[in-house]
């Protein structure tokens, strides 16, 4: 016997599963940051003796362990802004499956008093427990590796390059509907008219270059803090400018579309800006973070454009072509008009 | 080109270009992106734990009452190690370690802890405080098998053959003569004299002995037969050994790695298909099915990746080994493979790690890489079949 237990200790371990990890992940808009914290169920059996002693985890004793859990955490886990604590709060938790098998996920938010430069976290959860446990904090594009309970001081900004703006823009623009809604519109009678590639391609071009033109004006203007306005009046007005861009195709107002891109493209600049002014940037990051967000926004609409433009031309022979044209941009115009009124009265 | 191509062209440029923007805007941390969710009923398992021990619920209390009382802390860490061996799971180690805290920092720790300590030192391949430590605790008893025989292995990884020979001696002292064989039988085939190490092994192995040092011998056996250069041989041995317990994934990987070599990789892959939770086990999968061309070898490729991310993710580098085979045999990156074969080895000096390192210097066009493991093989006078045949592509 005593030569099997020798055995033991000898032979090259095979594992098949990870060691244990929790990971913090946040995401800071001005003095908010959210995010989620997910800790492996069998970590939280190990610190807080969740299970009722058969060996299997059911959701309603980890349910019935939530309130001792979000001490657990509330214990160990803190954050400050440049010096000043922030204020925690946690959500309610879900589950997620990771590669490792089961996770509690929690919600975090943290009220700061200012937006923050730099992070203090601190973390101490399971380091008692298990000596080979790693915090992973993600955090504005780093991944801090928390090792034992001793706070890490974490530097915001250091992964906030140029290109992590890029990717900010091209978020903004597919998921700011309204922005691609006004290009759109404006483009569709475009392809209906031309039967020549080069000619529909030209008016696409100089529309789009317009609409770049103006929004690059006004997003600089506003961005520096020459000139601003009241988000409420700036989204109401880009919702109209939606509903003049889609009526414009129903009633055939202004044949001139480049010089409507323009005129309330300007508007949308304004709509952009108010993205970058909420991170509160210091304004030696401003120059290189405007630059990389007006590029993603370019880049994301370019896509949008040139897929669309080629869908549109083969099919503008069609009928539902012409559905498309005249069904669309009213469905659009009436969609508008409500986001109009939605956005005076918020 | 036609209009039309053209206009298609140009629609599925922008596609990919969006399809491209979409990646590269779509938040990059795969947890960020795993989705949360609710469980259907309360009663939902969602995860398994080894169910509660009774006496050790006791002794952690009486630990946590009066924490310095260190045969308590020693026997929870010992049951921890056993448990990170049984559950495959290293996240007992890190358990066991946590109970030692009291005494992990000490330079002199009462000798059963250094043993734990040095025991889980080896498995985060921490060798040289291991063999630090080893070396404390021989010195207070100098007939502690268990405390010899771990030497043995972590002097071995160092190649430090001299202070292995001494401990391999020392065992055959202490324990039964099959253990002291299979200690002793690869120092002596490193030596050069692999012919007479596995007739001394094979010999040892005619005798009675209990069915895991028996395993532990005849894996040991049909590595000093590839290392002579019989595959086939070795190929029966390791499936016998596997025939009594289906469960030893050293031998099953041990078994893959001649099956790939005697270019047998679908053979390799049906061995190992269902092991793929065993990280040395899937790496040899994954290799295995992408030279085979098989089905899977996408979707397993991918399971290594993300498994080589989550370890680095975390900063630990406890599997170079795994993942410089890899790259080399999958990505076919060989540049980087012998950048990680060449760290790999300042860490362990085993053959298959020597094997890696030449492998990869001979690939990537860097003969000089190989220079540390050629020194090696001079100085001890190493005899390998495998490595003598990629020497050989050295100039």
């Amino acid at each position: 016997m005593k030569a099997l237990a020798i055995l033991l200790l000898l032979t090259a371990p095979a594992w098949a599963h990870k060691p244990s990890d929790a990971h913090l992940s946040l995401d800071v808009h001005g003095d908010r940051v959210t995010g989620r914290l997910d800790i492996a169920v069998r970590d939280l059996e190990g610190a807080l003796s969740i299970d009722d002693g058969d060996g299997q985890i059911t959701w309603g004793e980890l349910q019935a362990a939530a309130p001792r859990i979000t001490t657990y955490i509330e214990q160990r886990v803190a954050i400050a802004a440049d010096g000043t604590p922030c204020t925690l709060d946690l959500g309610t938790a879900k589950l997620v499956d990771l590669s490792d098998g089961a996770y509690w996920a929690v919600p975090v938010s943290a009220a700061c008093t200012r937006t923050p430069h730099t992070f203090d976290v601190t973390y101490q959860l399971l380091f008692d427990l298990d000596a080979q446990h790693r915090g992973l904090v993600h955090v504005d594009g780093q991944t801090v590796i928390m090792r034992d309970g001793a706070p890490v001081h974490i530097q915001l900004g250091a992964g906030t390059s140029i290109l992590s703006f890029v990717r900010y823009g091209i978020w903004h623009i597919w998921m700011g509907l309204d922005h691609v809604l006004f290009l759109v519109c404006l483009i569709l009678p475009s392809v209906w008219k031309r039967d020549s590639l080069r000619k529909a391609g030209r008016e696409v071009f100089e529309i789009v270059t317009a609409f770049t033109l103006a929004h690059s004006i006004t997003l600089v203007i506003s961005a520096v803090g020459l000139l601003r306005f009241p988000s409420r009046y700036v989204e109401t007005a880009i919702a109209l400018s939606v509903v003049a861009a889609a009526l414009n195709n129903v009633v055939r107002a202004v044949d001139a579309r480049w010089a409507v891109a323009f005129s309330l493209g300007l508007l949308h600049g304004f709509g952009f800006s108010s993205v970058l002014i909420d991170l509160g940037l210091p304004s030696h990051e401003l120059i290189g973070a405007l630059l990389g967000f007006n590029a993603g926004v370019e880049l994301g609409q370019a896509a949008i454009v040139i897929a669309l433009l080629s869908f549109l031309f083969l099919m503008r022979r069609t009928l539902a072509y012409q559905a498309l044209l005249w069904a669309g941009s009213s469905t659009v115009a009436l969609i508008a008009t409500v986001w109009s009124y939605q956005r005076w009265v918020a | 080109m036609g209009r039309k191509a053209f206009v298609l062209a140009m629609g599925a440029v922008g596609l990919a270009g969006a399809l491209t923007a979409a990646a590269f805007v779509a938040p990059n941390r795969a947890a960020a992106a795993a989705p949360a969710y609710v469980p259907a009923d309360a009663a939902t398992i969602v995860a398994h734990v080894p169910p509660r021990d009774p006496r050790e619920v006791a002794e952690r209390q009486a630990l946590a009452a009066a924490p310095e009382r260190v045969e308590l802390a020693v026997e929870l860490a010992r049951a921890d190690i056993q448990r990170a061996r049984s559950l495959s799971d290293p996240r007992y180690l890190g358990r066991a370690q946590a109970i030692l805290a009291r005494w992990w920092k000490l330079p002199a720790p009462p000798p059963d802890v250094l043993l734990l300590r040095a025991t889980i030192e080896q498995s985060l391949h921490d060798f040289a405080a291991a063999r630090t430590d080893l070396d404390a605790l021989i010195a207070e008893r100098p007939d502690d098998a268990q405390a010899h025989l771990t030497r043995a292995v972590v002097a071995t990884v160092r190649a430090e053959y001299a202070a292995a020979r001494e401990s391999c001696a020392a065992v055959a002292r202490l324990a039964p003569p099959i253990v002291a064989a299979t200690c002793m039988a690869p120092l002596n085939a490193l030596g050069g004299h692999v012919a007479e190490a596995y007739q001394g092994l094979a010999a040892a192995l005619e005798g009675r002995t209990t069915p895991g040092l028996r395993a532990w011998a005849m894996t040991t056996l049909a590595e000093l037969a590839i290392q002579r250069g019989d595959e086939p041989l070795a190929a029966q041995q390791l499936q016998a050994v596997l025939a009594v317990d289906p469960e030893d994934a050293y031998a099953r990987a041990a078994l893959a790695d001649v099956m790939i070599a005697q270019h047998d990789p679908a053979g390799a892959s049906a061995l190992l298909a269902g092991y793929e939770q065993i990280d040395n086990l899937l790496v040899r999968r994954a290799i295995a099915e992408h030279e085979a061309h098989g089905p899977e070898a996408a979707k397993l490729a991918k399971m290594m990746h993300d498994r080589i991310a989550a370890a680095a993710e975390r900063g630990d580098r406890v599997h170079q080994r795994e993942e410089a085979m890899f790259v080399i045999a999958v990505d076919g990156d060989a540049g980087r493979a012998l950048s990680i074969a060449k760290s790999n080895w300042a860490v362990q000096k085993e053959l298959a790690d020597a094997r890696l390192l030449v492998k990869a210097a001979v690939l990537a066009g860097e003969p000089d890489a190989a220079d540390p493991v050629v020194r090696w093989a001079t100085q001890n006078g190493i005899t390998d079949a495998w490595l003598d045949a990629w020497r050989r592509r050295l100039p």
